[in-house]
């Protein structure tokens, strides 16, 4: 295989990958309005998890870490998944109920900074600052896969993988529970007086974003085999935000389209230009740069990404219901005509 | 007992850092009610800019550097505010766009940074100053003058605060915006002048971190700001005087910590004070009914 | 309290429909301050079973506050609160919803992002559809409560002259529409007792016209409603009741004929308006 396609797969990769990962930060701030700076770390959580759970025991690997059960794909992602779901419980008690969004945001970045210490200190629990490696790549051995061939045929599981998701995620923002989560980010004190419990609907949406993390990560250590420290600083989370703002906020295509533009357009080809002699790393630090400035000007000159958030059409709702047709519409619109003239007074 | 006494030395030293840093960002995010995720890197580029004048090209002494180098901070955040930071917060009425904003703006100035002065560790050119004893604890005269700055420095503030008119229109304005400004403030200059404060503070704490702890990373303003936010909330979130007395506390706890545990972790330290804080006090320990 | 006796609002001779004797909602001393100031200082009334009670005063008098308390939005510093027999003091805002209170907004505070048909989708209380449970395995039962909810909003909207534009996301609605859904969305919560705070502020007199018959109609379908208003022409029409509250108390109850009579009460609050207009 080419060197061309080498880097065609692995940005097919890296566009599903970030697909997840989008849905994920996606339910928590486009759909609940929670400012999860911190969300990277939960997707080092679960690739460290995924990782430690799938590596053999850690007597005699040269590395130090947890678990160690030798746990096969798909079922280490889901451990993954399922760790960084419980994180997001813990930090949910602690702030969710106490704190409005920029503080929320302060302290979970902060959280974020104290895991990343905690990781990189402390040994015993994923290797410190060395990370983990030689994670084994699922399947290759039962299907004799090389290298190579690994490439193309992980980024084909992680699309599956993320058409599930993306399958599931659908039904989640459709859904009446997906209404109300909107509700909370539109305005919390309303949905609180019309009876909704802010906090548990918060909860939920961080522990379905945060599953989504962590699946994220997890196949991110599964495809690279390794991750460290220095993978996950809180300027990555920046990147799925940008993800989200590029795509549209509150939409599952949006993102898939945003994803294709940050995530491979911007972030990965950079990875094709060559380095300036003398300037080790500059490639990258203007490339950083561009993606805040990018952003930016995305923000400013449209706020509502490429593929904005479709609202939901009530054509749409009494179809999918399968309630009979407009017997009642024509006596509406009729009394809504005057309504026209009435309001005309009191616009805006 | 002896190493209590060396390490809580140390505590004031980095309480003096916290202080000057923590009453800038609370300064500003008092008048303009959002929090700029970009303040580390407004303390790391004074350090550099105090680095520039002190070591490259002008070898100013470092005292004059410093000064300059947070004015020049105080100026770069005035520019930056006015043209990135107030559109936004003025087209957008939710918090969500100011501070991504704000977080992207964190990125662009530390890898600006980081292009421009690279990673590698950097160092003032300072005589290396023995260390005197001040009854048990051991302070170069560095840190001595740091401290000194940052107690006149607090007092000026209060006193900027509680008697000149400038002070009084910020806290007016802090409490009220709306109000403040159908009373006949001149919210946009005030604005503006905040500004220009909290960055110059911002300038000058990340000069004198980069001169207590004897180095400069692009990094290390990004890595304090957790202090930083940890030591506003502690002290109540909107409370110029809550975030001195943060300051104070975490200062002192995450270095007397580290004299008795692994001082890797001395930065947890202070991470569990604010949850233990959030949990048991949510409005902060010092705070003032109000804001919040 | 004021030396005038407070008048009980069951003796009052009312139209048959709302001689009911039990109340709704119920306060005693609630007190509420901010920094110091105190907003709410010792407002204790009932608001009637089925009635359509008004809470007046002047600016300032705490009403505004006394709503955000009495819906859960606000905790007092002290008093306690009946929901019909229960004692709801300081509970969860979404608990006191559940209850059967629902609030609307001074200003109108819609969900803008929401379509005008979701605004009042979120409403219903305990939606099958709200577990995640629900939404992956009984398809069937979030199916059949979302297809109640929808047909039972579109109506509301027909009633409420908002179903043309159902589709349009709410805050892109006019003033005026913005205060029918206001009122639409707490009316789809079904709820047994509805606070209104200043269901008429702002509106032209037409619409003022309407939303008073949506409040009559709602009385009509036995829903209690206690609702701040400035307007006395609009009191004087549909409310059986009044509460004057001033500096965070409650001075008098009443009927409006009764109140207008009140030295005290003209003295603090209707003073200018009743001089302008005597009583027809």
């Amino acid at each position: 295989m080419t060197a061309v396609w080498y880097y065609v797969f692995t940005l097919v990769f890296f566009l599903f990958d970030y697909f997840i990962l989008a849905m994920g930060l996606n339910i928590q701030y486009g759909e609940t309005g929670i400012l999860n700076f911190a969300y990277f770390a939960f997707v080092a959580v679960g690739a460290y998890v995924t990782g430690a759970v799938s590596l053999p025991n850690s007597v005699g690997t040269g590395q130090h870490y947890i678990f160690g059960w030798g746990i096969p794909f798909p079922f280490n992602l889901l451990m993954g998944g399922i760790a960084t779901s419980l994180l997001a419980v813990v930090l949910a008690f602690i702030t969710l109920r106490r704190l409005r969004t920029d503080y929320l945001a302060m302290v979970l970045i902060s959280s974020s900074l104290i895991l990343y210490d905690i990781c990189n200190n402390f040994v015993p629990l994923f290797n410190g600052a060395d990370g983990l490696y030689n994670v084994p790549p699922p399947f290759a051995s039962v299907l004799k896969l090389t290298t190579n061939s690994f490439i193309p045929f992980f980024a084909a599981v992680t699309g599956v993988i993320a058409l599930i998701m993306w399958f599931v995620m659908s039904r989640i923002t459709r859904s009446p529970l997906g209404r109300t989560f909107r509700a909370i980010r539109d305005d919390d004190t309303v949905a609180a007086a019309l009876g909704k419990n802010v906090f548990r609907g918060q909860l939920k949406s961080m522990i379905i974003g945060s599953f989504y993390a962590g699946i994220g990560g997890g196949l991110i250590i599964q495809f690279s085999g390794s991750l460290n420290p220095t993978a996950w600083l809180p300027g990555e989370t920046f990147v799925v935000f940008a993800v989200i703002i590029v795509g549209g906020v509150g939409n599952n295509v949006g993102l898939l389209v945003g994803s294709l533009l940050v995530e491979t357009l911007l972030v990965h080809l950079t990875a094709f230009l060559p380095a300036i002699p003398g300037h080790p790393g500059l490639i990258e630090y203007i490339d950083a740069m561009l993606i805040g400035v990018f952003l930016m000007v995305m923000l400013w000159f449209r706020p509502q990404g490429v593929w904005p958030e479709r609202p939901r059409l009530s054509a749409t709702m009494v179809r999918l219901l399968g309630k009979r047709g407009p017997s009642v519409d024509e006596a509406r619109v009729e009394a809504d005509v005057s309504d026209a003239a009435l309001n005309d007074g009191s616009r805006g | 007992m002896q190493l209590f006494w060396l390490s809580f030395g140390f505590g004031l030293v980095t309480a003096s850092v916290l202080a000057i840093s923590a009453v800038g960002l609370s300064l500003q995010f008092g008048i303009t009610n959002y929090i700029n995720f970009a303040y580390g890197d407004f303390m790391a580029l004074g350090a550099y800019i105090t680095y520039v004048l002190n070591n490259e090209v002008l070898h100013w002494n470092i005292w004059v550097a410093l000064v300059c180098g947070s004015l020049a901070v105080g100026v770069i955040a005035v520019i930056l505010s006015q043209l990135i930071l107030s559109p936004f917060a003025r087209r957008f009425d939710k918090t969500f766009y100011v501070l991504i904003v704000t977080f992207g703006l964190s990125l662009i100035l530390l890898n600006v940074m980081y292009s421009i002065w690279g990673a590698s560790v950097r160092f003032y050119n300072v005589p290396i100053n023995r260390a005197l004893h001040i009854g048990p604890m051991l302070l170069t005269a560095y840190q001595l003058i740091v401290m000194v700055i940052a107690v006149v420095l607090m007092i000026g503030v209060a006193v900027l605060l509680k008697t000149t008119r400038l002070g009084k229109s910020m806290r007016a304005m802090s409490d009220n915006t709306t109000l403040a400004m159908t009373s006949g403030i001149n919210t946009k200059m005030i604005t503006t002048i905040t500004w220009f404060i909290s960055g110059s503070l911002a300038g000058l704490a990340g000069s004198v971190l980069g001169l207590t702890e004897g180095n400069l990373t692009p990094a290390a303003g990004e890595l304090f700001l957790f202090v930083i936010f940890a030591a506003v909330i502690v002290g109540g979130v909107g409370s110029i005087y809550g975030a001195m007395a943060g300051a104070v506390l975490i200062g002192l706890a995450t270095e007397v910590s580290a004299a008795f545990i692994n001082p890797a972790y001395k930065l947890d330290i202070a991470f569990l004070i604010l949850i233990l804080t959030l949990l048991f006090r949510p409005s902060g320990l010092f705070a003032r009914s109000g804001k919040g | 309290m004021s030396d005038v006796t407070p008048t009980d609002p069951t003796s009052e001779p009312t139209i048959a429909t709302t001689s009911t004797t039990t109340s709704a909602l119920r306060c005693e001393g609630l007190t509420k301050a901010f920094q110091g100031v105190h907003a709410v200082n010792g407002a204790t009334f009932d608001v009637p079973q089925g009635q359509i009670t008004a809470l007046i005063g002047p600016n300032g008098a705490g009403k505004t506050t006394v709503v955000n308390i009495l819906s859960g939005s606000m905790k007092c510093d002290s008093g306690t609160e009946y929901l019909g027999e229960d004692e709801v003091t300081n509970m969860e805002s979404f608990e006191i919803a559940r209850l059967g209170l629902m609030r609307t907004f001074q200003l109108s505070r819609e969900l803008g992002g929401l379509t005008v048909l979701e605004n009042l989708l979120v409403a219903p209380k305990l939606q099958p559809g709200e577990s995640l449970f629900n939404v992956f395995f009984r398809p069937g039962t979030v199916r059949r409560a979302e297809q109640v909810n929808v047909e039972r909003a579109l109506e509301i909207l027909g009633t409420y002259g908002l179903y043309a534009v159902r589709d349009d996301r709410a805050r892109e609605l006019s003033g005026g529409q913005k205060k029918l859904l206001e009122i639409a969305r707490a009316v789809m919560a079904s709820p047994r007792i509805l606070l209104l705070d200043e269901p008429m502020a702002g509106v032209n007199p037409a619409l003022i016209e309407r939303i008073g018959g949506y409040i009559l109609a709602l009385k009509a379908q036995g829903v209690t409603v206690l609702m701040v208003e400035h307007n006395l022409n609009v009191v004087e029409k549909i409310c059986d009741h009044v509460i004057v509250l001033a500096e965070g108390r409650t001075l008098a109850t009443g009927r409006l004929s009764e109140l207008r009579a009140n030295k005290e009460v003209v003295r603090a609050y209707l003073g200018e308006v009743i001089d302008a207009r005597p009583p027809s």
